[in-house]
């Protein structure tokens, strides 16, 4: 196989060794489509059947009423109407996003602020970077449990105990209907906070210094430079970030699932997302057909806002 | 417009001294040329000048003023960088504006200084372009643009055609030398391009190591080095060098210790008959390579393992591998001390 593999090689290009092969009768452009190809068919063929068939498939059993033992039935648009008449719905689409539309904001402004000084820190700037990005290599269980104790109610949970220093009254936090949902997208920003800081030092690092030395000359102050030159030339960086950071929010399920075990998307479904309503109504309730629904509402969601996005932020000519 | 007056001027990144306290006046309206082999402290200099680099020794005047710990924009100075340093997310009309961005100018003023500027350039087409369909001189051009709209009172150049082809780089050349002649704005330009140096340079600054070696105009930097590195720094192709032990001297030059003896590759002739005009030196060697340049041919010889260049004239084209005297005339010597590295005397 290998030595097929070189000997393949050798003859896509001028002067291979392949003079004795049959493909020497193809022409050098159709031996280099096949060899393309040919790498190319394994991850093709592996996509297809793990990806886009499923992809496919939910489609069709979102039309049908399968709940894993009786045979699918076509049922139409039925799960549809069901699930734009179910409030859960309307509550857990209304979570998903003040994830996304609070979530995705802030984390994006942290994660700048955070790069832009760290990009300036010589002091420990390794280890100040390495600390941002360990929450990004911890599982999201370990992640869950340290934070469902930091907002315990004293003096177990750190939180309140700071907070019962400087004289706030205590907060139940993710007891509570209200706070719960921000005080886990708080932990699910943290866990993301690394990697969007990385991607924008690495953004920040690609502006050529010459471009802030020559605004300085033209005597424009910090706030200027960062407005005019840094913000526009971190766009591709931006954009990237918000698209991706966008999908994860609206994607959330892990961090919500973690901190609210006992409940999951509790307290009384205040913290529930899209996907964890997707995963009960699938392995909790066996209703395949209705959450091949609610998917393929996510999957229209995902796709819509990332084209806004991409549209929004495109660069104008 | 102004003066600059660098006095004893220094610069150290840690212990390493990169600008060993060097003195320069520049005259308003002066251009200077700052050239020297990379890593000689001319950029530093240039960006010690602009405020870019602190100053750790020594002062700095613009004008009457010292101006060591002053920011770059209270210094009224302007800077065009070797990379360009014009924004890709901007037109060249926003471009060259910028450089106005803090000036309290009316709108109107703004517009009619850019227009100039893009007139004075040739720009008045692309003012509205993004850099990303210019071509590098385009790009050039629109960054000295941003630095004129300011009307500075000093232009510091940071080897600005460095990354522009040759020929675009000779035709920069000019323009930048008719600008300078049109506005008489005191320029600071730096280069490691020996011919850069020789066209533009009202005064040429030989520096080295952090040291200024030489300072004059083209002419006296060609004519009178006062060193080794000069004479062979400044003039294409560069100086012949000769052990004085080599070289079959008629001038009676009493030296002490080892010598070595000085040529330009234009005063060394080669020719294809002997000639009994009075020389001071001749040298017998293998030619090694020619090369035509059409009304002169540069003759590469090997002398007894010493490479030297000469010139053929009048159309003379040496053949490769024959043997060939060449002679310099008198006064066309330059004699240097071997262990010093300065110029003795000439003959």
């Amino acid at each position: 196989m290998e030595s097929d593999n070189l000997r393949g090689a050798a003859g896509g290009r001028p002067g291979g060794t392949a003079a004795a092969m049959p493909a020497d009768r193809l022409s050098m452009r159709t031996k280099r489509l096949l060899w393309v190809w040919g790498f190319l068919a394994i991850p093709v063929l592996f996509y297809t059947v793990i990806r886009f068939y499923p992809t496919f498939q939910a489609f069709y059993l979102s039309m049908t009423n399968w709940d894993l033992v009786r045979p699918a039935k076509f049922v139409g648009f039925a799960n549809y109407v069901k699930l734009f008449k179910d409030p859960q719905f309307w509550k857990v689409f209304r979570n998903t996003f003040t994830y996304l539309i609070i979530g995705t904001p802030l984390s994006l402004l942290i994660a700048f602020t955070v790069a832009f000084f760290l990009d300036r820190v010589r002091f420990m700037h390794n280890f100040i970077r390495a600390l941002y990005f360990l929450p990004y290599l911890t599982t999201a269980a370990a992640m869950a449990w340290v934070w469902r104790w930091f907002y315990q109610p004293p003096p177990i949970g750190v939180i309140n105990d700071v907070l019962a220093l400087i004289g706030i009254p205590q907060q139940p936090f993710i007891r509570s209907t209200d706070q719960a949902l921000f005080s886990i997208m708080v932990t699910a920003i943290w866990a993301g906070l690394g990697f969007q800081v990385i991607i924008f030092m690495a953004g920040l690092r690609a502006i050529p210094t010459t471009f802030y030395e020559a605004a300085r000359i033209d005597g424009l102050g910090e706030w200027a430079i960062l407005r005019k030159i840094t913000l526009p030339l971190l766009k591709p960086t931006t954009v990237f970030l918000v698209v991706f950071s966008s999908i994860a929010f609206l994607r959330i399920f892990d961090q919500v699932y973690n901190m609210t075990t006992n409940d999951p998307g509790g307290p009384l479904g205040s913290t529930k997302p899209l996907v964890l309503m997707i995963y009960q109504t699938a392995f909790g309730s066996y209703a395949m057909g209705y959450a091949a629904a609610q998917t393929v509402v996510l999957f229209t969601i995902l796709l819509i806002v990332s084209l806004l996005q991409l549209w929004i932020l495109r660069e104008k000519k | 417009m102004s003066t600059i007056e660098l006095t004893k001027l220094i610069k150290r990144y840690g212990k390493v001294e990169a600008v060993k306290g060097i003195d320069l006046a520049i005259a308003d309206g002066e251009f200077v040329v700052f050239v020297g082999p990379s890593g000689c402290g001319k950029s530093t200099t240039l960006r010690m000048i602009a405020g870019l680099e602190e100053i750790s020794g020594g002062t700095l005047r613009i004008g009457d003023e010292v101006v060591n710990e002053r920011e770059p924009k209270q210094r009224n100075i302007a800077m065009v960088f070797q990379n360009y340093a014009i924004y890709p997310h901007m037109t060249v009309r926003q471009n060259i504006g910028f450089g106005l961005y803090t000036s309290k100018l009316d709108k109107a003023e703004k517009n009619r200084r850019i227009e100039e500027a893009g007139r004075i350039l040739g720009l008045e087409a692309l003012l509205d372009r993004r850099p990303a369909a210019l071509s590098g001189g385009q790009r050039q051009r629109a960054a000295i643009g941003r630095a004129m709209v300011r009307n500075p009172s000093a232009f510091l150049f940071d080897e600005p055609l460095s990354n522009l082809d040759a020929q675009l780089r000779s035709q920069m050349r000019i323009e930048i030398k008719r600008l300078h002649q049109r506005l008489k704005t005191t320029t600071v330009y730096v280069t490691h391009d020996q011919v850069e140096a020789m066209t533009m340079a009202d005064r040429i600054v030989v520096m080295r190591d952090g040291h200024i070696l030489q300072v004059g105009t083209p002419t006296e930097l060609y004519e009178s080095p006062v060193d080794m590195f000069t004479a062979r720094f400044i003039g294409s192709p560069s100086m012949n060098l000769l052990p004085g032990s080599k070289c079959s001297i008629m001038a009676s030059t009493a030296t002490e210790g080892d010598i070595l003896i000085g040529v330009r590759p234009h005063d060394l002739i080669a020719r294809a008959t002997a000639t009994d005009e009075k020389t001071d030196l001749s040298l017998t060697g293998t030619v090694t390579a020619v090369e035509p340049l059409g009304p002169e041919t540069l003759v590469h010889l090997d002398i007894d393992g010493t490479a030297i260049i000469a010139t053929a004239k009048d159309k003379f084209v040496p053949a490769v591998g024959s043997t060939l005297t060449c002679t310099a005339a008198r006064g066309s010597l330059y004699l240097f001390d071997a262990k010093t590295e300065k110029l003795l005397s000439r003959s």
